[in-house]
C-alpha cells in the first residue's frame, strides 16, 4: 500500500469522510472494472461498485492494516458482484458448469494463434468463462495478485485458487486453438 | 509450428495485464459519497433510538432490581428465621403456596364481584328482543314516512 493511500486510510479512521474521496480516485476504475468484467452490464458493475465503495467505507473500522488495502476492498467487491449474478439468476457455482472435459494436458496453441491474443480477443475469451474463473485470471494478471492474496479476495482456500487459475488458462487455450481451427476451416 | 505451454500461459498472462480499466460513468464519486452521506444521516437517528430503547430497558430491570432487593430486604429476618429452623425450606415453601393460594382466591372474588356488578348494570336494560322489536317498528315508520314524502313531492 502506498503512503498516501495509507494516509487516507487513517484519515477516514480518525473520522475524516472527506478522505475517502481520494480512495475512490485511486479505485473506482480498478474496481468498476473488475465488476465490468464480471457481470458483463455497466449499469449491474456501477451498482456493483458503488455497493462494494459504501459498504468498504461503513466497515472500514474492521479493516486489518496488516494486509494490502487493495485486497479487502476487492473482497468487498467480489462479494457484491457474486450477490449482484446470483440476484439475476446467473449461474456462480462450478457445480454445474457445461463446459467440456479438457484434454490433459492443453499444449501450447499455434504462434500465430497467441500472436493474435490482442485486447479485444482477450475481453471476448474471458467474457466466455465462468465468472469464478474469469475473476482469478484478472486478479492474478491484472491486479497482480499471488494465489495467497487472491485466496484472501475471494475466501477459497489457496489450492482452489491455484487450480482455478490452471483450468482458467487451459479453458482459454481450448478456446483459442477451436478459434483457430475454424478460422481455418473458413478460409479452407 | 505450436508454441509450448507455458510461453502461451506467458502470453495469456501479458494480455490480461494489458486490458485498460473502464471509467464509471460521470458523477459515479458523487453518487458513492452521497450514498455514504445518506448512510451517516440514518446512523445518528438509530443510534439515538437505540439509546433511547437501551436506557429504558435499563431503567426498568433497575426499578425491578431496587424493587425485589427491597423486598428480600425487609422479609430477610423472616426469611433467615424460616430457613435455621428444622424442616424451614418446607415451611417457607408452605407459606408461599398459601399466599399463592390467597392471591387466586382474591383474584376470583375480584372476577365474581366483577361480573356480578355487570349482570346488576345489564338487569336494568330491556331484554334483548324488546330491543330488536322497538329497532324494526322504528325503521319500518321511517321507511313509510320517507316513501310517502317522495310520493307528495312527486304529485307537487
Amino acid at each position: 500500500m502506498g503512503e498516501n493511500e495509507t494516509d487516507l486510510v487513517r484519515r477516514c479512521l480518525e473520522g475524516d469522510n472527506s478522505a475517502f474521496a481520494g480512495i475512490l480516485e485511486i479505485y473506482q476504475d480498478k474496481i468498476y472494472s473488475f465488476a465490468l468484467r464480471l457481470l458483463r452490464d455497466p449499469v449491474a458493475a456501477e451498482d456493483a461498485a458503488q455497493e462494494a465503495f459504501v459498504k468498504a467505507f461503513r466497515g472500514l473500522s474492521s479493516y486489518n492494516p496488516a494486509y494490502q488495502f487493495s485486497s479487502w476492498l476487492f473482497r468487498i467487491a467480489h462479494n457484491a458482484c457474486m450477490d449482484a449474478l446470483r440476484a439475476g439468476n446467473k449461474t456462480v457455482s462450478l457445480d454445474h458448469e457445461d463446459f467440456p472435459d479438457l484434454p490433459d494436458p492443453v499444449r501450447g496453441v499455434a504462434e500465430s494463434v497467441a500472436d493474435s491474443i490482442d485486447a479485444e480477443r482477450i475481453e471476448a475469451l474471458l467474457a466466455s468463462l465462468p465468472p469464478l474463473y474469469s475473476e482469478v485470471l484478472l486478479l492474478a494478471y491484472r491486479e497482480d495478485m499471488g494465489p495467497a492474496e487472491i485466496a484472501r479476495v475471494i475466501g477459497a482456500p489457496e489450492g482452489t485458487v491455484k487450480a482455478r487459475l490452471f483450468r482458467a488458462r487451459e479453458l482459454i487455450k481450448v478456446k483459442l486453438a477451436a478459434g483457430a481451427a475454424a478460422d481455418a476451416t473458413v478460409q479452407g | 509450428m505450436n508454441m509450448d505451454a507455458g510461453k502461451t500461459d506467458k502470453l495469456i498472462a501479458s494480455a490480461i495485464a494489458a486490458l485498460p480499466y473502464s471509467r464509471p460513468a460521470a458523477g459515479f464519486s458523487a453518487r458513492v459519497m452521497a450514498g455514504i452521506a445518506a448512510g451517516e444521516a440514518r446512523q445518528p437517528w438509530q443510534a439515538s433510538v437505540l439509546k433511547a430503547a437501551g436506557l429504558i430497558v435499563t431503567a426498568w430491570a433497575a426499578a425491578l432490581v431496587f424493587v425485589a432487593a427491597g423486598l428480600v430486604y425487609s422479609n430477610l429476618a423472616d426469611m433467615a428465621a424460616l430457613v435455621i429452623q428444622p424442616d424451614g425450606l418446607a415451611r417457607a415453601f408452605n407459606l408461599v403456596a398459601a399466599h399463592a393460594a390467597l392471591v387466586l382466591a382474591k383474584t376470583v372474588a375480584v372476577l365474581a364481584l366483577a361480573s356480578d356488578i355487570m349482570s346488576a348494570a345489564a338487569a336494568g336494560l330491556p331484554a334483548w328482543y324488546e330491543i330488536a322489536a322497538a329497532a324494526a317498528v322504528c325503521a319500518a315508520a321511517l321507511a313509510a314516512l320517507s316513501t310517502s314524502g317522495r310520493l307528495a313531492s312527486r304529485r307537487i
